[in-house]
């Protein structure tokens, strides 16, 4: 009888000492928009388009997963707002014309600000 | 029994009425609609209505290459896409004759068991949090912070990765970064016992969870329930057991099984998965570290002209259970059809079976210990 009581009683206090104890460990968050986190090279970020080493071949079209995203007709068009972030396109860009930048704080008011258009040589 | 079709709140009888639970109910990890019939608050019975989280996985597969529908396989189940992309290109791989290096074999599988640890490290916070404990979920999160970085340093992605590719894997891995992983998996050990002391014989929890939910042999093997869900019944059924894929039959791990499976003896099995992955993860890290000169991490297949003929079926067996991909091709760079067979699917439809009998307040402890993901369910 008393045993059924004890038992439960020590299993709470180790619990509260574990949260305790965690009270003491060193941080682990970060204050976000003040300071941010160190990214490594591999991150898939925004993606930079350089006119001069296109050749218009189309394969980052082609290869893209959300349908749409990328049209060349006259200009290089991308649509940040359909984008999934796979990268494929920098990948198998032919003349490493497209780079993965580390830019990721693309949020806006207006929707039309993440069409990003440029005329190709 | 009398049935609205919107189900909110309706007396069909005398004494019993049925809810909505759902589908925007903070428990249900995604949007499952639970139709419930209850008589005072005991639960008759349980429809649950999926379909708020579809996407068209499998039709968005017949109008895209096999390139392009690559990254979008991660999304089939977001908490641990290394999964699914490997059942998706293990099928290829077998259509396309392709062995891969054994390095990649050794890299997919220590990414595969990390994903496993850090889905498992979710379900469990979520979990506690259904129950009503808050600070497990900061506590779990710490640990699986670590793995997503590992991730998003190794992949580029921290949930979305796209790393595995036809023959192999996209990236070589570091040695900073297997050091990052083996000090990782030195501390998991110690995390998972704090986790352990906190929770596993806590009397609340155990008066919440024991003996509540509880899923026989029988209903089980009917419901083709897989994963811990099934192991915690008492039946040995692991694929990397069964029929070993990549190279678990060099490793040394055991799988574990239960007695009885109630919700308390399935958060034993994930508890108990965890360390076993921890054990595999020190076993591939270790060889790839005395490896590290090994360059060869794909066959460098290039993955814009394949064009695969036949059909198969790739398999893995994922965090909640036997996930498989099958494939329909006719020799054009589009599939005839693409099928899944995701394991939470056949968990949500045994619910019924499950938490008849029980309290509604015990209806989330139930189905928070099934560790059901709504993507996969609808994909």
């Amino acid at each position: 009888m008393i045993k059924s009581f004890i038992y439960p009683i020590k299993e709470l206090i180790k619990g509260l000492l574990t949260v305790l104890k965690n009270g003491f460990k060193e941080k682990v968050t970060l204050e976000y928009p003040e300071k941010k986190k160190i990214l490594n090279n591999n991150f898939r970020g925004k993606i930079k388009y350089d006119k001069t080493k296109c050749i218009k071949c189309k394969i980052c079209q082609r290869v893209c997963p959300a349908k749409g995203t990328i049209e060349i007709n006259e200009t290089f068009k991308i649509n940040y707002s359909q984008c999934i972030f796979c990268a494929n396109c920098v990948e198998f860009c032919p003349k490493g014309a497209l780079k993965i930048t580390k830019e990721y704080e693309l949020a806006t008011n207006n929707k039309n600000e993440l069409i990003f258009n440029e005329g190709i040589n | 029994m009398m049935k609205d079709s919107n189900g909110i709140m309706t007396k069909t009888s005398e004494h019993t009425m049925q809810i909505n639970v759902g589908p925007q109910h903070p428990s249900t990890h995604g949007v499952l609609r639970m139709l419930v019939t209850l008589s005072g608050e005991q639960i008759i019975q349980i429809e649950p209505i999926i379909g708020y989280l579809h996407r068209g996985m499998e039709k968005m597969a017949e109008t895209r290459t096999y390139l392009q529908y690559l990254p979008i396989v991660d999304r089939v189940d977001y908490l641990s896409g290394f999964f699914c992309s490997y059942a998706y290109i293990s099928a290829i791989e077998n259509l396309i004759n392709t062995d891969i290096p054994i390095k990649a074999k050794y890299i997919r599988t220590l990414t595969m068991e990390m994903n496993r640890i850090s889905s498992h490290l979710l379900w469990l916070g979520c979990y506690l949090l259904d129950l009503g404990a808050t600070s497990p979920l900061f506590y779990t999160f710490i640990e699986r912070e670590k793995i997503l970085n590992i991730f998003e340093d190794l992949t580029g992605s921290r949930m979305m990765y796209n790393y595995y590719t036809f023959g192999g894997v996209k990236r070589d891995i570091e040695k900073e970064l297997l050091i990052r992983i083996k000090k990782f998996s030195n501390e998991f050990l110690k995390a998972v016992q704090e986790y352990e002391d906190l929770i596993t014989n806590n009397p609340i929890f155990i008066t919440r969870t024991k003996n509540i939910g509880i899923l026989s042999k029988e209903d089980a093997t009917e419901y083709s329930i897989t994963g811990a869900n099934l192991r915690a019944c008492g039946i040995q059924k692991d694929l990397r057991k069964d029929s070993p894929y990549l190279i678990y039959n060099n490793l040394e791990f055991s799988v574990p099984i239960g007695t009885i499976s109630d919700s308390h003896s399935r958060y034993i099995m994930r508890i108990k998965e965890m360390k076993e992955s921890n054990k595999i993860i020190n076993q591939c890290t270790d060889w790839l570290l005395s490896n590290i000169e090994d360059n060869e991490i794909n066959t460098k297949i290039n993955p814009l002209t394949i064009k695969p003929n036949g059909t198969s079926l790739g398999e893995v067996e994922s965090t909640r259970g036997l996930l498989q991909c099958y494939i329909e091709a006719n020799g054009t760079e589009f599939p005839n059809r693409i099928k899944w067979r995701t394991p939470s699917f056949y968990a949500t439809q045994a619910i019924n079976t499950i938490a008849k009998g029980f309290m509604l307040p015990d209806l989330m402890a139930i189905f928070g210990s099934l560790d059901i993901i709504m993507p996969e369910v609808d994909r």
